[in-house]
């Protein structure tokens, strides 16, 4: 296990800089001034002189990779061009609202979908798993712009039982400080997320339960519950530790609409607004970031697969 | 600055979103006035209370009002000017004109033949109870003329290089001697129009701890001081608590700052003005999107003073019985389709002047502000827009422009020049030559009137414009395809051609609509429409022209304006388009929102109050 540890983490820093080498280039490819994108179009000469000067960019490519890759060892992501800050502390700034709003929507999804799976799998092609099924199925094609608006327009215009806005503060304190205001945010990303969890765990759950192991236990004398609770709920929910894991990325990443709609400038937000405005410091920190997080992520799912089936070890031929 | 705080504006103005939540609601905006008259106070003025107003994706970064030439953030002179306002303030009430009573001088006289300006400032108070006096302007003066390189608002030529010296004969007058003679109008208001003064008493210092000194009448001194500030005016942790920023001679003082764009003012208790703040607080709080915003006004409670995206036009009724007023304000501004007159495959066709007539005669204005802009929108009859400066608008634009819808005029005009006009279908050229019924030069025979329209996304009312314009084009054949793409990648292509550059094989696009472009008070083309205009994108140029918009700025005759605005409107360097007003929504007990000044932003709460 140690051995295959440190293979994948060497192999995630290879990762990691050939996604860093990859997109600096891509980024830089893209058509246009990012002089003139982000000084607008009265921009004179002497003040793209200023910029081009101030960030490096009349130096050659190679030159201003170096740079950064070496203000990147020493912590340093650069400065928004746009935003005049530090990216490292625009970053700073932003995961806690992403991993709070992501994370307890995931955790919601994950505490309804797992036994909303599990049922639907005893209760095959019954009216409840059907009723089920098409729940999943309303929730999951609809996009989630429209069904946050619809919340906000249902439970803050109509009847104004919760705010519109997501929560204001950017410590993760003063997140968790305003309850009320997290609700809609996280009912529209829980709910998404949970069709598509629960159509895994379903799927998965049938076929477990049709496994010679579950028919032993069954005979064995084991109640219905320790058979569905101990047996069938663990295997089955390997499918779905893959999703959570590569869906890790996500809570650094954000969600771009949800973070618009609630009022909640994320993550993604900012990584969107930087894609569309030439916005190249953001751009490679956030990639730099979600990069990480995605071989943390696919690592962290590798992990709980040991843990879960005792059968995986890793490492061995 | 002024320039950015409009771009700000414009921001929240033209980032209009497509849907809303609650879409409940009928009625129209035919209701909603210009904010004119619309503000009469009723019920008794009330002490105190505040005011939440929704910005959109604002995020001030800067609080020195010397901002550095590579940061282009609009909403830092939001955050700015509140507290030090420009010795001369643009906008009186509803009207784009300068407010004598705001503004920081009693008088202006020019001289010399319009090269020397003996200004007398009021008796005035900075906050901390010392005079304003003529040492904080020659302390403007003195930083800027060393670090002008390094000054967002500077334009080449302008304040401060074309200053020759600066006194004060005494604390209450300064006398600038400029090198050469301007239109007192443009000067005032455009130049003047965006220089603060800043208090030499606090601020003269090379470091936080360090004493004040006069540092700032030395080069190597006016570099520190300017370092220091705008080390310290980027500090945005420190913008409610460092000393610096407490002294301010504007209505408002900061009283908190978070690095999310929300902010929040209280009374600056020492302003002289005669508009001292009624509110106790303004807060002015950030937004994603404009459909965010309106959530929150529907919800009630969290927000006061608000926009409108036009696309939810038919809430206004619904907000109306909720209590909000709603008022709209013409933007100060030209909105117009920038031709690549010297694009490599078209520039040919684009600099036949009837080209350019046929297509601006194709564009149906008036249908695109009826049906695009539900009414709210200047007709974009010439480069000067009607509804926001109405008192620069000439007979002929307020009469409709030089080229209103006419189809027909437009055939007539390409079947005269050789073109075989083939309506919905292609238009070519069938006689090429340079002769009176030729083509024109360059354009060879079969070439096709075929354009690729570029403009900016994620505005439902652009795509619609540009949809119309695209449809009208049509009816004489002339094909335009449409592309759209980010606001900011747009403007990085299409920034990189100039005139001296085409033809450069960066200048691959064809037109471009970018929205528009922001004025000042006075709205002159320098820069847009002159030879070598650093804005003049699309490579126009015309002796004429470049005389009449110097006439316009440094010639002493009012009545040459109207002669050059024909002239433009004529010339067609751009192609007129319709220009979007913003539309406000405001607490109704609200009093002194409206009238809406086009050049204030609605930056004038000082003048706010309840009702009871």
């Amino acid at each position: 296990m140690t051995n295959y540890l440190l293979r994948r983490v060497g192999q995630a820093i290879a990762v990691v800089i050939g996604l860093l080498i990859v997109t600096f280039i891509m980024i830089h490819m893209i058509p246009g001034s990012a002089a003139r994108s982000v000084l607008g179009v009265r921009a004179t000469s002497g003040r793209i002189a200023i910029f081009n000067s101030t960030y490096g960019l009349n130096e050659p490519l190679y030159r201003q990779f170096l740079t950064y890759v070496d203000q990147v060892v020493h912590g340093n992501f650069g400065t928004s061009y746009q935003l005049q800050q530090p990216v490292s502390t625009l970053i700073a700034q932003r995961v806690p609202k992403d991993v709070v709003l992501v994370g307890i929507s995931t955790v919601v999804a994950l505490v309804i979908a797992l036994p909303m799976g599990i049922y639907q799998a005893v209760r095959r092609d019954r009216p409840d798993d059907n009723l089920l099924t098409g729940v999943s199925f309303t929730l999951y094609s609809m996009p989630t712009f429209f069904f946050g608006l619809l919340l906000i327009a249902i439970f803050s215009v109509q009847l104004h039982i919760f705010p519109p806005e997501a929560p204001s503060a950017t410590s993760l304190g003063g997140i968790l400080a305003d309850p009320r205001a997290l609700v809609l945010p996280v009912l529209t990303l829980a709910l998404v997320t949970l069709a598509s969890f629960s159509r895994y765990m379903r799927s998965s759950a049938i076929e477990v339960l049709a496994q010679d192991y579950i028919r032993v236990a069954r005979a064995k004398g084991l109640s219905r519950r320790l058979v569905l609770s101990r047996h069938v709920l663990r295997n089955s929910a390997l499918p779905v530790v893959t999703l959570v894991g590569l869906s890790f990325p996500n809570i650094i990443a954000g969600a771009v609409i949800s973070e618009e709609i609630y009022n909640y400038p994320g993550m993604g937000l900012l990584m969107y607004q930087a894609s569309t405005s030439h916005d190249f410091p953001i751009l490679l920190g956030c990639t730099l970031i979600i990069g990480v997080a995605t071989v943390v992520g696919s690592l962290a799912a590798d992990i709980t697969y040991a843990i879960l089936d005792p059968r995986v070890r890793y490492g061995r031929a | 600055m002024r320039t950015l705080r409009r771009l700000a504006i414009a921001t929240v103005s033209l980032a209009l979103a497509t849907t809303v939540a609650a879409c409940s609601g009928t009625g129209s905006g035919s209701a909603i006035g210009n904010g004119n008259g619309t503000g009469a106070p009723k019920g008794q003025k009330e002490q105190g209370g505040t005011v939440t107003m929704a910005w959109i994706a604002a995020a001030p970064n800067f609080i020195f009002p010397l901002a550095p030439a590579t940061n282009t953030d609009g909403y830092n002179v939001n955050l700015t000017q509140p507290m030090w306002p420009y010795l001369v303030y643009n906008g009186d009430g509803g009207a784009s004109a300068i407010n004598p009573q705001e503004s920081l001088y009693s008088s202006m006289v020019w001289s010399n033949g319009d090269k020397k300006i003996t200004i007398t400032l009021k008796p005035w108070k900075w906050s901390d109870g010392t005079p304003i006096t003529s040492r904080d302007f020659t302390f403007v003066y003195n930083l800027l003329k060393v670090n002008y390189q390094n000054w967002v608002s500077y334009l080449p030529g302008q304040f401060p290089t074309d200053v020759t010296s600066v006194s004060a004969p005494n604390a209450s007058t300064v006398v600038i001697n400029l090198n050469h003679s301007y239109n007192p109008d443009f000067y005032e208001e455009d130049v003047l129009g965006f220089v603060p003064l800043l208090p030499q008493h606090a601020w003269d210092k090379t470091s936080m701890n360090g004493k004040v000194g006069n540092y700032d009448e030395t080069a190597a001194g006016a570099k520190a001081v300017y370092a220091f500030l705008q080390k310290e005016g980027g500090d945005m942790t420190t913008f409610t608590t460092n000393p610096l920023w407490k002294v301010t001679d504007g209505p408002w003082t900061l009283s908190s700052f978070n690095t999310n764009g929300d902010y929040s003012y209280v009374p600056n208790k020492n302003y002289s003005g005669p508009d001292k703040p009624t509110l106790s607080q303004w807060v002015n709080t950030a937004f994603t999107t404009d459909t965010a915003a309106l959530d929150a006004i529907r919800a009630g409670g969290s927000v006061d003073v608000g926009n409108l995206p036009l696309n939810d036009i038919q809430q206004a009724s619904v907000l109306k019985s909720e209590g909000y007023s709603i008022a709209s304000q013409p933007l100060p501004g030209v909105a117009a389709i920038t031709p690549n007159l010297y694009n490599a495959q078209v520039g040919p066709m684009l600099r036949q002047l009837y080209v350019r007539q046929a297509m601006e005669y194709l564009i149906n204005r008036q249908q695109i502000v009826a049906k695009v802009y539900q009414g709210y929108a200047d007709p974009g009859n010439g480069p000067v827009p009607v509804q926001a400066f109405s008192q620069w608008a000439s007979p002929l634009e307020k009469s409709g422009g030089p080229y209103p819808y006419d189809p027909a005029k437009a055939v007539s005009l390409l079947k005269a020049h050789g073109w075989k006009v083939v309506p919905g279908g292609t238009t070519t050229c069938q006689s090429p030559g340079t002769g009176a019924s030729d083509c024109g030069a360059g354009i060879t025979a079969g070439e096709a009137l075929s354009f690729q329209l570029l403009y900016s996304s994620g505005q439902a009312t652009m795509d619609e414009q540009e949809a119309a314009i695209q449809s009208s084009e049509a009816q004489a054949g002339i094909k335009i395809a449409l592309k759209s793409e980010p606001f900011n990648t747009v403007v990085g292509q299409y920034g990189v051609c100039t005139a001296s550059s085409h033809p450069a094989s960066g200048c691959s696009w064809q037109l471009v609509d970018v929205g528009y472009d922001p004025y000042n008070l006075y709205p002159s083309g320098s820069s847009l429409f002159n030879t070598g205009g650093f804005n003049n994108n699309g490579g126009y140029s015309n002796p004429e022209e470049d005389s009449l918009i110097n006439a316009t700025e440094y010639g002493s005759s009012s009545q040459v304006f109207f002669q050059y605005e024909d002239y433009t409107a004529e010339q067609l360097p751009w192609l007129w388009l319709p220009l979007e007003s913003n539309v406000w929504v405001y607490k109704s007990n609200l009093a002194g929102f409206a009238p809406l000044n086009p050049v204030s932003g609605g930056l004038n709460p000082e003048v706010w109050y309840y009702t009871k």
